[in-house]
């Protein structure tokens, strides 16, 4: 039987062959959920799905994309609101 | 006269320079222009680009140069290239390494070399190999410098 803190879905399995043929299980840490966008929900392209140990070791221009709005609002997204706010200034 | 014409004010829509102002500087057909102004240089297609009511007086195919004081004119920023070399960084040195260094009157071969490097000034690089005797001035000037940033 695992362990108590193993049962608890907390951690995901992975099945791993042993060289002597026997399956074991090992548990790894889940993934966070992907990033979304802000308005439309969309999974957003150019933001990596990492552990946050290793997104805080990652450089800056990694992590999303070198726009405005960039890894908030997904690219037809940020079109619209940038027209928006040309078509407002006037 | 189409509503892109040579010389129309624009906001960027699309890419790195989303939000900012242009000016259409020559139209290439009838979908892609080229523009400049608080941008990168670029050809774009129309599709990127939201026109606004302005219009400025322009040449066709007006250097950056130009388009720069049409935008002082009206008081808009103006991208510039940034310059490649950068900025230099006051190097760190511990303060229990230095205070040793300075204790040092004669040092060796090995640590002369270890401080010239640290600096790393080719001017006074060249001393040290040609002639032994300055070499201790050399590393005297060396040792001021890295301290000199911190205070």
């Amino acid at each position: 039987m695992p362990r108590g803190m193993y049962k608890s879905g907390r951690l995901r399995k992975i099945f791993v062959k042993t060289p002597g043929g026997k399956t074991t299980v090992q548990y790894r840490q889940r993934k966070p959920s992907a990033a979304v966008c802000s308005t439309c929900k969309k999974p957003l392209l150019g933001v990596p799905r990492e552990l946050p140990a290793k997104m805080a070791n990652m450089p800056k221009t990694l992590k999303r994309p070198e726009r405005p709005y960039g890894g908030i609002l997904c690219s037809p997204c940020t079109r619209k609101r940038v027209q928006q706010e040309a078509r407002s200034q006037k | 006269m189409t509503l892109f014409s040579i010389g129309r004010i624009c906001v960027k829509l699309a890419g790195r320079d989303a939000g900012r102002k242009c000016v259409v500087v020559e139209a290439v057909d009838d979908r892609f222009v080229v523009v400049d102004g608080n941008v990168r240089r670029k050809k774009v297609n129309t599709r990127h680009l939201e026109p606004l009511a302005e219009t400025i007086d322009i040449k066709n195919k007006a250097s950056h140069s130009d388009v720069a004081t049409a935008f002082e004119k009206m008081g808009e920023a103006v991208w510039d290239k940034k310059s490649k070399k950068p900025a230099a960084r006051p190097r760190r040195v511990k303060k229990a390494r230095a205070a040793e260094e300075k204790s040092t009157k004669k040092p060796t071969k090995k640590d002369s070399t270890k401080v010239v490097k640290e600096v790393k000034k080719p001017v006074e690089e060249k001393p040290v190999d040609v002639s032994k005797e300055t070499a201790p001035e050399v590393v005297e000037k060396a040792d001021e410098n890295p301290v000199k940033p911190k205070e």
